[in-house]
Protein backbone atom coordinates (compact mmCIF):
# COMPACT_ATOMS: atom_id res chain seq x y z
CA UNK A 1 0.00 0.00 0.00
CA UNK A 2 2.84 2.08 -0.52
CA UNK A 3 1.35 4.09 -2.97
CA UNK A 4 -1.54 6.12 -1.23
CA UNK A 5 0.97 6.76 1.45
CA UNK A 6 1.59 9.91 0.31
CA UNK A 7 1.44 12.24 4.18
CA UNK A 8 3.84 12.74 6.58
CA UNK A 9 2.75 12.84 10.07
CA UNK A 10 3.74 15.78 11.54
CA UNK A 11 1.15 16.13 14.65
CA UNK A 12 0.20 14.29 17.61
CA UNK A 13 -3.41 12.95 18.62
CA UNK A 14 -2.50 15.24 21.45
CA UNK A 15 -1.20 18.02 19.90
CA UNK A 16 -4.00 18.11 17.31
CA UNK A 17 -6.57 17.98 20.23
CA UNK A 18 -5.06 20.56 22.34
CA UNK A 19 -4.85 22.68 19.52
CA UNK A 20 -8.51 22.40 18.81
CA UNK A 21 -9.32 23.35 22.36
CA UNK A 22 -7.50 26.20 22.09
CA UNK A 23 -9.36 27.52 18.81
CA UNK A 24 -12.35 26.74 20.28
CA UNK A 25 -11.61 28.45 23.38
CA UNK A 26 -10.38 31.71 21.65
CA UNK A 27 -13.12 32.26 19.80
CA UNK A 28 -15.64 31.15 22.83
CA UNK A 29 -13.40 34.14 24.63
CA UNK A 30 -13.50 35.99 21.80
CA UNK A 31 -17.35 36.33 21.07
CA UNK A 32 -18.15 37.15 24.59
CA UNK A 33 -15.05 39.75 25.03
CA UNK A 34 -16.03 41.41 22.19
CA UNK A 35 -19.59 41.36 22.95
CA UNK A 36 -18.52 43.11 26.47
CA UNK A 37 -16.08 45.54 24.98
CA UNK A 38 -18.50 46.95 22.35
CA UNK A 39 -21.57 46.65 24.40
CA UNK A 40 -22.39 50.34 24.15
CA UNK A 41 -22.84 49.54 20.57
CA UNK A 42 -26.24 47.29 18.88
CA UNK A 43 -23.92 45.31 17.20
CA UNK A 44 -22.42 44.70 20.45
CA UNK A 45 -25.93 43.82 22.50
CA UNK A 46 -26.49 42.08 19.47
CA UNK A 47 -23.51 39.26 20.20
CA UNK A 48 -24.16 39.88 23.79
CA UNK A 49 -27.57 38.25 23.44
CA UNK A 50 -26.84 34.76 22.34
CA UNK A 51 -25.46 34.06 25.61
CA UNK A 52 -28.37 36.08 27.29
CA UNK A 53 -27.52 39.19 28.87
CA UNK A 54 -24.42 41.16 30.18
CA UNK A 55 -24.02 39.58 33.35
CA UNK A 56 -24.43 35.98 31.37
CA UNK A 57 -21.75 37.14 28.65
CA UNK A 58 -19.34 38.13 31.29
CA UNK A 59 -20.11 35.05 33.18
CA UNK A 60 -19.19 32.61 29.81
CA UNK A 61 -16.18 34.78 29.38
CA UNK A 62 -14.52 34.03 32.97
CA UNK A 63 -15.72 29.95 32.83
CA UNK A 64 -13.82 29.84 29.31
CA UNK A 65 -11.11 31.94 30.55
CA UNK A 66 -10.73 29.88 33.15
CA UNK A 67 -10.89 26.35 31.14
CA UNK A 68 -8.44 27.75 28.83
CA UNK A 69 -5.94 28.17 31.88
CA UNK A 70 -6.70 24.58 33.16
CA UNK A 71 -5.57 23.92 29.68
CA UNK A 72 -2.58 25.74 29.50
CA UNK A 73 -1.70 24.33 33.14
CA UNK A 74 -2.10 20.42 31.51
CA UNK A 75 0.23 21.80 28.25
CA UNK A 76 3.07 22.61 31.12
CA UNK A 77 2.55 19.16 32.84
CA UNK A 78 2.80 18.13 29.56
CA UNK A 79 5.70 19.91 28.15
CA UNK A 80 7.63 18.80 31.57
CA UNK A 81 6.92 15.14 30.57
CA UNK A 82 8.19 15.26 26.88
CA UNK A 83 11.16 17.11 28.14
CA UNK A 84 14.77 14.20 28.07
CA UNK A 85 15.60 15.15 31.37
CA UNK A 86 18.69 13.44 30.70
CA UNK A 87 20.21 15.31 28.39
CA UNK A 88 19.19 18.25 29.55
CA UNK A 89 19.73 21.25 29.07
CA UNK A 90 21.04 20.54 25.70
CA UNK A 91 18.31 18.31 24.99
CA UNK A 92 16.47 21.66 24.46
CA UNK A 93 18.21 21.92 21.25
CA UNK A 94 17.95 20.47 18.20
CA UNK A 95 15.84 20.57 15.03
CA UNK A 96 12.35 18.92 16.84
CA UNK A 97 12.50 21.34 19.48
CA UNK A 98 10.45 24.65 19.55
CA UNK A 99 13.30 26.56 21.25
CA UNK A 100 14.47 29.32 19.19
CA UNK A 101 17.96 28.87 18.50
CA UNK A 102 20.84 30.57 16.06
CA UNK A 103 19.59 28.74 13.03
CA UNK A 104 16.18 30.48 13.53
CA UNK A 105 18.27 33.71 12.87
CA UNK A 106 19.21 32.33 9.97
CA UNK A 107 16.22 31.01 8.73
CA UNK A 108 14.59 34.79 9.61
CA UNK A 109 17.32 36.45 7.31
CA UNK A 110 16.78 33.99 4.95
CA UNK A 111 13.05 34.12 4.72
CA UNK A 112 13.46 37.70 4.51
CA UNK A 113 15.74 38.18 1.65
CA UNK A 114 13.67 34.67 0.11
CA UNK A 115 10.81 37.35 0.09
CA UNK A 116 12.04 40.03 -1.48
CA UNK A 117 14.08 37.99 -3.93
CA UNK A 118 17.71 38.26 -2.32
CA UNK A 119 18.56 34.38 -2.64
CA UNK A 120 16.60 31.06 -2.24
CA UNK A 121 14.02 29.92 -0.37
CA UNK A 122 16.09 28.90 3.21
CA UNK A 123 16.03 24.64 3.87
CA UNK A 124 13.58 24.47 6.81
CA UNK A 125 14.05 22.11 9.14
CA UNK A 126 10.94 20.44 11.34
CA UNK A 127 9.60 23.98 12.76
CA UNK A 128 10.42 27.31 10.74
CA UNK A 129 11.02 30.40 12.45
CA UNK A 130 7.16 31.70 11.99
CA UNK A 131 5.89 27.87 13.44
CA UNK A 132 8.10 28.98 16.60
CA UNK A 133 7.12 32.37 16.91
CA UNK A 134 3.05 31.44 16.49
CA UNK A 135 4.03 28.95 19.47
CA UNK A 136 5.41 31.15 21.70
CA UNK A 137 3.39 34.20 20.88
CA UNK A 138 0.34 31.88 22.79
CA UNK A 139 2.46 31.47 25.90
CA UNK A 140 3.11 35.13 25.56
CA UNK A 141 -0.30 35.91 25.19
CA UNK A 142 -1.42 33.46 27.37
CA UNK A 143 0.78 35.04 30.08
CA UNK A 144 -0.62 38.37 29.78
CA UNK A 145 -4.27 37.57 29.55
CA UNK A 146 -4.26 34.66 31.77
CA UNK A 147 -2.39 36.95 34.88
CA UNK A 148 -4.86 39.97 33.99
CA UNK A 149 -8.04 38.03 33.44
CA UNK A 150 -7.48 36.44 36.45
CA UNK A 151 -7.04 39.47 38.36
CA UNK A 152 -10.16 40.57 36.91
CA UNK A 153 -11.86 37.17 37.94
CA UNK A 154 -13.15 38.69 41.26
CA UNK A 155 -11.59 42.41 41.98
CA UNK A 156 -12.80 42.40 45.37
CA UNK A 157 -10.28 39.52 46.02
CA UNK A 158 -7.47 40.65 44.14
CA UNK A 159 -7.22 44.20 45.96
CA UNK A 160 -6.61 41.96 48.89
CA UNK A 161 -3.54 41.43 47.51
CA UNK A 162 -2.71 44.40 45.40
CA UNK A 163 -3.56 48.23 45.40
CA UNK A 164 -7.02 47.88 43.88
CA UNK A 165 -6.44 50.85 40.99
CA UNK A 166 -3.84 48.12 39.81
CA UNK A 167 -7.20 47.02 38.08
CA UNK A 168 -7.48 49.78 35.76
CA UNK A 169 -3.97 49.02 34.40
CA UNK A 170 -5.18 44.97 34.55
CA UNK A 171 -8.21 45.67 32.46
CA UNK A 172 -6.05 47.73 29.61
CA UNK A 173 -3.73 45.55 29.46
CA UNK A 174 -5.97 42.93 29.35
CA UNK A 175 -8.12 44.71 26.49
CA UNK A 176 -4.76 45.36 24.32
CA UNK A 177 -3.16 42.10 24.55
CA UNK A 178 -6.63 40.45 23.47
CA UNK A 179 -7.16 42.78 20.49
CA UNK A 180 -2.96 42.00 19.44
CA UNK A 181 -4.34 37.65 19.81
CA UNK A 182 -7.43 38.36 17.77
CA UNK A 183 -5.82 40.84 15.16
CA UNK A 184 -2.98 38.73 14.91
CA UNK A 185 -4.67 35.34 14.29
CA UNK A 186 -8.02 36.41 12.29
CA UNK A 187 -5.74 38.32 9.59
CA UNK A 188 -1.92 36.84 10.09
CA UNK A 189 -2.09 33.62 11.46
CA UNK A 190 -5.09 32.51 8.85
CA UNK A 191 -3.36 34.21 5.72
CA UNK A 192 0.05 32.41 6.30
CA UNK A 193 -1.65 29.01 7.12
CA UNK A 194 -4.50 29.05 4.84
CA UNK A 195 -4.38 31.65 2.27
CA UNK A 196 -0.70 31.81 0.93
CA UNK A 197 -0.46 30.21 -2.61
CA UNK A 198 1.07 27.28 -1.42
CA UNK A 199 -1.76 26.12 0.86
CA UNK A 200 -4.67 28.03 -0.52
CA UNK A 201 -7.72 27.11 0.25
CA UNK A 202 -7.47 25.52 3.72
CA UNK A 203 -4.27 23.66 5.85
CA UNK A 204 -5.28 20.78 7.37
CA UNK A 205 -2.03 19.83 9.35
CA UNK A 206 -3.10 20.99 12.65
CA UNK A 207 -6.64 18.91 12.04
CA UNK A 208 -5.45 15.80 10.41
CA UNK A 209 -1.84 15.80 12.16
CA UNK A 210 -0.23 15.12 8.50
CA UNK A 211 0.68 17.38 5.67
CA UNK A 212 1.68 16.22 1.97
CA UNK A 213 5.22 14.83 1.25
CA UNK A 214 5.59 16.73 -2.06
CA UNK A 215 4.45 19.95 0.40
CA UNK A 216 6.67 19.43 3.32
CA UNK A 217 9.69 18.39 0.53
CA UNK A 218 8.75 22.41 -0.69
CA UNK A 219 8.48 24.12 2.89
CA UNK A 220 10.55 21.66 5.55
CA UNK A 221 13.16 20.24 2.98
CA UNK A 222 15.89 19.56 5.80
CA UNK A 223 13.26 18.02 7.70
CA UNK A 224 12.27 15.02 5.18
CA UNK A 225 16.00 14.81 4.50
CA UNK A 226 16.97 14.15 8.00
CA UNK A 227 14.27 11.54 8.22
CA UNK A 228 15.34 10.06 4.92
CA UNK A 229 18.96 9.67 6.14
CA UNK A 230 18.38 8.35 9.91
CA UNK A 231 15.40 5.98 8.21
CA UNK A 232 12.37 7.19 9.69
CA UNK A 233 10.61 8.44 6.50
CA UNK A 234 8.71 5.14 5.56
CA UNK A 235 7.15 5.20 9.00
CA UNK A 236 6.49 8.26 9.23
CA UNK A 237 4.21 8.25 5.96
CA UNK A 238 0.54 7.31 6.03
CA UNK A 239 -2.21 7.74 3.95
CA UNK A 240 -4.79 10.65 3.78
CA UNK A 241 -7.49 10.80 6.08
CA UNK A 242 -10.98 9.50 4.46
CA UNK A 243 -12.67 11.87 2.57
CA UNK A 244 -15.67 12.84 5.41
CA UNK A 245 -12.96 13.57 8.04
CA UNK A 246 -11.20 15.83 5.41
CA UNK A 247 -14.74 17.33 4.74
CA UNK A 248 -15.36 17.75 8.58
CA UNK A 249 -12.03 19.54 9.07
CA UNK A 250 -12.73 21.93 6.00
CA UNK A 251 -16.11 22.73 7.06
CA UNK A 252 -14.84 23.46 11.25
CA UNK A 253 -11.30 25.51 9.73
CA UNK A 254 -13.68 27.70 7.73
CA UNK A 255 -16.59 27.97 9.79
CA UNK A 256 -14.03 29.53 12.40
CA UNK A 257 -12.19 31.58 9.85
CA UNK A 258 -15.83 33.45 8.86
CA UNK A 259 -16.56 33.79 12.54
CA UNK A 260 -12.82 35.40 12.72
CA UNK A 261 -13.15 37.67 9.62
CA UNK A 262 -16.78 38.40 11.09
CA UNK A 263 -15.62 40.14 14.71
CA UNK A 264 -12.89 41.08 12.61
CA UNK A 265 -14.95 43.55 10.02
CA UNK A 266 -17.68 44.63 12.33
CA UNK A 267 -15.45 45.34 15.09
CA UNK A 268 -13.38 47.65 13.08
CA UNK A 269 -16.77 48.85 11.55
CA UNK A 270 -18.00 49.42 14.95
CA UNK A 271 -14.65 51.16 16.74
CA UNK A 272 -15.46 54.13 16.19
CA UNK A 273 -18.83 54.08 18.65
CA UNK A 274 -16.61 52.92 21.04
CA UNK A 275 -16.31 55.55 24.00
CA UNK A 276 -12.28 54.00 25.61
CA UNK A 277 -12.18 57.04 27.93
CA UNK B 1 -17.10 52.95 108.21
CA UNK B 2 -16.26 49.44 107.57
CA UNK B 3 -15.11 48.36 104.09
CA UNK B 4 -18.35 46.60 103.33
CA UNK B 5 -19.99 50.20 103.49
CA UNK B 6 -18.02 51.98 100.97
CA UNK B 7 -18.05 49.09 98.64
CA UNK B 8 -22.22 49.49 98.97
CA UNK B 9 -21.92 53.32 99.13
CA UNK B 10 -19.82 53.20 95.49
CA UNK B 11 -22.06 50.97 94.38
CA UNK B 12 -24.87 53.06 94.82
CA UNK B 13 -23.39 56.13 93.56
CA UNK B 14 -22.70 54.93 90.56
CA UNK B 15 -26.55 52.98 90.25
CA UNK B 16 -28.42 55.83 91.39
CA UNK B 17 -28.09 58.84 89.32
CA UNK B 18 -29.31 57.24 86.23
CA UNK B 19 -32.34 56.12 87.93
CA UNK B 20 -32.58 59.71 89.53
CA UNK B 21 -32.55 61.42 85.94
CA UNK B 22 -35.85 59.97 84.90
CA UNK B 23 -36.64 56.41 83.83
CA UNK B 24 -37.18 55.99 79.91
CA UNK B 25 -35.13 59.12 79.00
CA UNK B 26 -31.88 57.79 78.03
CA UNK B 27 -31.13 56.25 74.23
CA UNK B 28 -31.29 52.42 74.90
CA UNK B 29 -27.69 51.21 74.11
CA UNK B 30 -28.59 49.42 71.17
CA UNK B 31 -29.11 52.56 69.27
CA UNK B 32 -26.78 54.66 70.72
CA UNK B 33 -24.07 53.39 68.19
CA UNK B 34 -21.03 52.54 68.69
CA UNK B 35 -19.15 55.74 68.04
CA UNK B 36 -16.89 54.49 65.25
CA UNK B 37 -18.27 56.00 62.66
CA UNK B 38 -17.89 59.33 64.28
CA UNK B 39 -14.91 58.74 66.53
CA UNK B 40 -13.17 56.40 64.03
CA UNK B 41 -14.13 56.16 60.71
CA UNK B 42 -14.17 59.64 60.00
CA UNK B 43 -11.12 60.62 61.76
CA UNK B 44 -8.32 61.76 59.19
CA UNK B 45 -5.53 59.21 59.44
CA UNK B 46 -7.44 56.20 59.65
CA UNK B 47 -6.62 54.18 56.18
CA UNK B 48 -3.88 56.76 55.50
CA UNK B 49 -3.35 54.63 52.20
CA UNK B 50 -6.16 55.22 50.38
CA UNK B 51 -6.83 59.15 51.15
CA UNK B 52 -5.14 59.68 47.45
CA UNK B 53 -3.62 62.83 48.82
CA UNK B 54 -0.55 64.53 47.68
CA UNK B 55 2.07 63.36 49.35
CA UNK B 56 2.23 60.02 48.19
CA UNK B 57 2.91 56.22 49.90
CA UNK B 58 6.16 54.50 49.38
CA UNK B 59 6.32 51.06 47.11
CA UNK B 60 3.98 49.97 44.89
CA UNK B 61 1.49 52.21 46.33
CA UNK B 62 3.36 55.45 45.32
CA UNK B 63 2.60 54.26 41.63
CA UNK B 64 -0.86 54.85 42.05
CA UNK B 65 -2.75 57.37 40.88
CA UNK B 66 -1.68 60.82 42.39
CA UNK B 67 -4.14 63.99 42.98
CA UNK B 68 -1.73 66.80 41.08
CA UNK B 69 -4.49 69.40 42.03
CA UNK B 70 -7.20 69.43 44.30
CA UNK B 71 -9.35 72.43 44.17
CA UNK B 72 -11.65 73.83 47.55
CA UNK B 73 -15.03 72.49 46.30
CA UNK B 74 -13.63 68.86 47.01
CA UNK B 75 -13.72 69.70 50.68
CA UNK B 76 -17.09 71.23 51.08
CA UNK B 77 -20.11 70.05 51.77
CA UNK B 78 -21.99 71.44 48.71
CA UNK B 79 -19.12 71.03 46.19
CA UNK B 80 -21.12 73.31 43.96
CA UNK B 81 -21.24 76.04 46.27
CA UNK B 82 -20.75 79.37 44.40
CA UNK B 83 -20.22 77.69 40.98
CA UNK B 84 -22.28 80.57 38.94
CA UNK B 85 -24.92 79.25 36.55
CA UNK B 86 -25.83 76.09 38.51
CA UNK B 87 -29.18 75.05 39.08
CA UNK B 88 -29.45 71.53 40.62
CA UNK B 89 -32.33 70.96 37.75
CA UNK B 90 -29.05 70.94 35.17
CA UNK B 91 -27.58 67.32 34.29
CA UNK B 92 -23.97 66.22 35.55
CA UNK B 93 -23.12 65.56 31.99
CA UNK B 94 -23.56 69.34 30.58
CA UNK B 95 -20.62 70.26 32.73
CA UNK B 96 -18.91 66.98 33.69
CA UNK B 97 -18.60 65.51 30.32
CA UNK B 98 -15.40 63.43 30.71
CA UNK B 99 -16.50 61.26 34.68
CA UNK B 100 -19.51 60.15 32.38
CA UNK B 101 -17.26 57.80 29.59
CA UNK B 102 -16.41 55.13 32.09
CA UNK B 103 -17.29 51.73 32.79
CA UNK B 104 -20.01 52.53 35.44
CA UNK B 105 -21.94 54.71 33.42
CA UNK B 106 -21.75 53.35 29.84
CA UNK B 107 -21.85 49.21 30.65
CA UNK B 108 -23.57 49.34 33.62
CA UNK B 109 -25.53 52.29 33.58
CA UNK B 110 -24.76 53.36 36.91
CA UNK B 111 -26.12 57.03 37.56
CA UNK B 112 -23.62 59.64 39.16
CA UNK B 113 -25.94 60.26 42.22
CA UNK B 114 -26.05 56.60 42.99
CA UNK B 115 -22.41 57.31 44.22
CA UNK B 116 -22.32 60.99 45.09
CA UNK B 117 -25.64 60.84 45.95
CA UNK B 118 -28.24 63.90 45.50
CA UNK B 119 -28.18 67.60 46.41
CA UNK B 120 -26.15 69.42 47.93
CA UNK B 121 -23.62 67.30 46.50
CA UNK B 122 -20.44 67.03 49.00
CA UNK B 123 -16.94 67.14 47.66
CA UNK B 124 -15.84 63.68 47.67
CA UNK B 125 -12.16 65.00 50.29
CA UNK B 126 -15.20 66.81 52.90
CA UNK B 127 -14.60 64.93 56.10
CA UNK B 128 -18.36 63.59 56.07
CA UNK B 129 -18.59 62.47 52.52
CA UNK B 130 -19.58 59.22 51.59
CA UNK B 131 -17.37 59.26 48.85
CA UNK B 132 -14.11 60.48 51.26
CA UNK B 133 -11.57 57.83 50.53
CA UNK B 134 -11.55 56.86 54.08
CA UNK B 135 -15.32 55.45 53.94
CA UNK B 136 -15.62 55.38 50.36
CA UNK B 137 -15.05 51.10 50.21
CA UNK B 138 -18.18 50.81 52.60
CA UNK B 139 -20.35 53.75 52.12
CA UNK B 140 -20.51 53.48 48.41
CA UNK B 141 -18.45 50.58 46.45
CA UNK B 142 -20.02 48.06 48.55
CA UNK B 143 -23.37 48.87 47.83
CA UNK B 144 -22.90 46.64 44.58
CA UNK B 145 -19.36 44.94 45.19
CA UNK B 146 -19.85 42.92 48.55
CA UNK B 147 -17.23 43.42 50.94
CA UNK B 148 -15.35 45.54 48.82
CA UNK B 149 -12.25 47.31 51.01
CA UNK B 150 -10.67 50.60 50.62
CA UNK B 151 -7.96 48.71 48.53
CA UNK B 152 -10.79 48.37 46.90
CA UNK B 153 -12.05 51.58 46.30
CA UNK B 154 -8.58 52.71 45.28
CA UNK B 155 -9.71 51.91 41.78
CA UNK B 156 -10.60 54.76 40.07
CA UNK B 157 -14.08 54.89 38.19
CA UNK B 158 -12.90 58.43 36.49
CA UNK B 159 -9.85 57.04 35.22
CA UNK B 160 -7.60 59.36 32.76
CA UNK B 161 -7.27 58.63 29.20
CA UNK B 162 -4.45 56.53 29.52
CA UNK B 163 -2.18 57.44 26.58
CA UNK B 164 -2.61 61.43 27.34
CA UNK B 165 -0.08 63.18 28.89
CA UNK B 166 -2.00 64.81 31.66
CA UNK B 167 -2.12 60.74 32.93
CA UNK B 168 1.89 60.46 32.86
CA UNK B 169 1.34 62.89 36.23
CA UNK B 170 -2.32 61.62 36.95
CA UNK B 171 -1.90 58.13 37.30
CA UNK B 172 2.04 56.97 36.07
CA UNK B 173 1.87 53.15 35.88
CA UNK B 174 -1.12 53.13 33.56
CA UNK B 175 0.31 55.16 31.23
CA UNK B 176 3.64 53.73 30.85
CA UNK B 177 1.58 50.18 30.80
CA UNK B 178 -0.70 51.09 28.01
CA UNK B 179 2.07 52.90 26.03
CA UNK B 180 3.88 49.79 26.46
CA UNK B 181 1.36 47.55 25.96
CA UNK B 182 0.44 49.65 22.55
CA UNK B 183 3.81 49.61 21.18
CA UNK B 184 3.95 45.82 21.51
CA UNK B 185 1.16 45.47 19.85
CA UNK B 186 1.35 48.16 17.05
CA UNK B 187 4.78 46.88 16.16
CA UNK B 188 3.57 43.26 15.90
CA UNK B 189 1.27 44.57 13.12
CA UNK B 190 3.83 46.99 11.48
CA UNK B 191 6.23 44.20 11.17
CA UNK B 192 3.95 41.28 10.15
CA UNK B 193 1.30 42.79 8.21
CA UNK B 194 3.43 44.20 4.90
CA UNK B 195 5.24 40.81 5.98
CA UNK B 196 2.80 38.94 5.12
CA UNK B 197 1.50 40.47 1.93
CA UNK B 198 5.02 40.78 0.44
CA UNK B 199 5.01 36.88 1.54
CA UNK B 200 1.95 36.36 -0.26
CA UNK B 201 3.02 38.12 -3.57
CA UNK B 202 6.47 35.97 -3.19
CA UNK B 203 4.83 33.30 -2.14
CA UNK B 204 2.57 33.51 -5.92
CA UNK B 205 5.12 34.31 -8.04
CA UNK B 206 7.38 30.70 -6.69
CA UNK B 207 4.45 28.39 -7.54
CA UNK B 208 3.94 30.37 -11.32
CA UNK B 209 7.40 29.70 -11.39
CA UNK B 210 7.05 26.00 -10.41
CA UNK B 211 4.21 25.69 -12.30
CA UNK B 212 5.56 26.63 -15.44
CA UNK B 213 8.77 24.62 -14.94
CA UNK B 214 6.88 21.60 -14.96
CA UNK B 215 4.88 22.34 -17.76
Amino acid sequence: MADDRTRLRRFTMVQRLWHGGLVLLFMLLSVTGIAWMYFETPWGRDLASVFGDYGDVLEVHRIAGLVMLAGFAMHIVYLLCRVDWKGFPWSLLGPETLVFQWIDVKGFLGHLGWVFGLNELPRFDRWSWWEKFDYWAVWWGLMIVGVTGLMLYNPVLTSDFMPGWLLNIALWIHRIEAVLAMGHIFTIHFTVENWRPSSFPFNAAMFDGTIELEEAKHEHPEWVARMEREGHLGAALVPPPPVPLRICYFVFGYAIIFLGLFLLVFAIANAALLTLF
Amino acid sequence: MSFGRTIIWLMGALLVPPLANGQGTEVPAELAGTGYFRDQDTLPGAYRFYRQLPGGEGGLWGLGPTRQKLSHASFRVDGHEGVADYSPELRCQKCHTQQTKDLHGLRMGITCVQCHRSQPIAGVYQYYSPLNPIRRHAYVCAKCHEGATPSFASYMVHEPNPIASEARGTFPLLYYAVWFMLILAVGVFLFFLPYTMAWWIRDLVARLRRGSDHG
